[in-house]
């Protein structure tokens, strides 16, 4: 590389560098059709894939960082924060991300699996940053992070740098074909645990809910407007074991307002497993509470 | 109210087969095709156009209006979302040899979970008056089944339209089955 006093110039060869360096961190994950996905080449010879656009199944066909193909195992997936994990006989050489906070405004480099070992890459900018939200699965993500980039289907699951090649976290097509980030924390904390059990811990009640409003003649005794209708009740879960059947609708668990479905979500974290919960409900035109023992969650 | 049938007159009526398994969904577009003007017909029997739902894929491309099907080779490809109005152009811009898409570059996505607004929320009378239009009922078929006036049942009706911003009873059929799908949270 010639020495170049040209800014725009600079700027080319520093992101060509990056960029070329990346390619040892994603793995293309095959999904059949000559179609593949990427991952991201974790430590401890495990690779990060989206868990919405990996197919449902145990066994997966990858191809390293310089071609070879390699066999791989699911270890374990979480909807509710889209991180899935797959596990590999011969591990990957896997570089340590250096996490780094989003800022708006500044450059991303979002890099895919070509599917022949190499790397593919997009630059974008760090659209919008907010605090932790909770996915429509209940899972909790530590930041909210949207990208201006263009991203393709068979990139998404690749790592997100900033300039100075920090990770962000991983590129994950949001609703209306957004580009969010999982961030780099999220990634850190599910991981492990997915290693480990091949799922997050979560309190369970056995229940479908469906938002409702409360009708006006009990609005006043129950003191909101709002309450999750019971769709259906899993058989021998909790919640069926406490009697609670299809049509009730559910006020509160222990004195948490049930359409704050996100303290709900929090409250149902790892920890609540085995508690006891006091759950309020209208059934039949009567309020009454009814005590369940909060369950942990069955594999999905 | 007015049904989209009465203010349109339909120049050219297709042959049009419906494909769903569920069987409320399939009521609701043979619905909205019947009241656009078109034939509901086997599809074994020389179908000008086939509605097929996401449910319900196939490797059969040509001439498809695809509901949330991620195929692009299909000639029509709308959302699972789509009213009454989408699928009737659809349907007959594919019968006239076009190629249709809706401009949304990928319909699902990892979101975020939407805690409903109180005003928007359905009552469970309105759930149950939801329920008998999606079979199709009168009026006076909801009063009679549900044990309650007919001009309870106009109120709901209206109330219904107003909550889902929909404009026919099709359409709030097919917005309230979106929202419930997206909206359904387990615990």
């Amino acid at each position: 590389m010639s020495f170049s006093s040209d800014v725009l110039t600079q700027l080319s060869d520093a992101i060509s560098a990056r960029a070329d360096a990346a390619k040892n961190v994603v793995v293309a994950v095959r999904v059949g059709e000559g179609r593949h996905l990427t991952g991201m080449a974790w430590q401890g010879g495990v690779v990060v894939v989206s868990e919405q656009v990996l197919p449902r199944k145990d066994e997966f066909e990858l191809v390293a960082p310089g071609g070879a193909i390699l066999a791989a195992k699911l270890a374990g997936r979480d909807a509710s924060t889209n991180i899935a994990v797959l596990r590999t006989a011969d591990s990957i050489a896997a570089p340590a991300f250096t996490a780094t906070d989003a800022r708006v405004g500044t450059l991303a480099l979002a890099i895919g699996a070509d599917g022949a070992g190499s790397a593919s890459a997009r630059l974008g900018m760090v659209n919008l940053v907010d605090g932790e939200w909770h996915s429509r699965r209940g899972g909790l993500i530590d930041r909210r992070i949207i990208l201006d980039i263009a991203l393709a289907h068979r990139e998404e699951g690749g790592p997100v740098f900033d300039a100075t090649g920090g990770c962000l976290g991983m590129s994950t097509f949001g609703p209306r074909g957004q580009v969010i980030v999982i961030p780099h924390a999220t990634l850190t904390r599910v991981v492990p645990q997915l290693v480990k059990d091949g799922r997050v811990s979560r309190g369970w009640l056995g229940v479908a809910l469906h938002a409702v409003a409360v009708p006006d003649a009990l609005r006043e005794s129950a003191d909101q407007t709002g309450g999750m209708m019971v769709m259906s009740v899993v058989e021998n879960g909790p919640a069926a074991q406490a009697g609670i059947v299809a049509g009730d609708i559910i006020l509160s668990v222990d004195g948490i307002s049930a359409h704050r479905f996100r303290k709900i979500a929090r409250y149902f974290g790892g920890d609540s497993i085995g508690r006891k919960a006091d759950v309020r409900l209208i059934r039949g035109g009567a309020i009454i509470t009814v005590q369940t023992t909060i369950a942990e969650r069955r594999a999905a | 109210m007015s049904e989209l049938a009465d203010d349109i007159v339909f120049a050219h009526r297709l042959r049009v087969a419906v494909r769903a398994d569920e069987p409320l969904r399939r009521t609701a577009l043979c619905k909205a095709v019947t009241e656009a003007g078109h034939m509901i017909v086997d599809e074994h029997d020389a179908a000008d156009i086939v509605l097929a739902d996401g449910s319900h894929p196939s490797n059969e491309v040509g001439n498809v209006v695809g509901l949330g099907i991620a195929d692009d080779r299909l000639r029509g490809a709308l959302p699972r979302d789509a009213d009454a109005r989408q699928i009737d152009a659809a349907i007959r811009a594919v019968a006239a040899g076009l190629i249709v898409r809706a401009p949304v570059a990928r319909e699902s996505g990892f979101g975020a979970m939407r805690e409903s607004e109180g005003h928007a929320l359905l009552t469970p009378r309105e759930l149950e008056v939801l329920a008998a239009l999606a079979e199709g009922m009168t009026n006076k078929a909801i009063a009679r089944r549900l044990d309650i006036s007919l001009h309870t049942v106009k109120f709901h009706v209206e109330s219904l339209f107003r909550k889902l911003g929909a404009r026919t009873r099709t359409e709030a059929v097919a917005k309230a089955a979106e929202r419930r799908r997206n909206g359904i949270i387990m615990l």
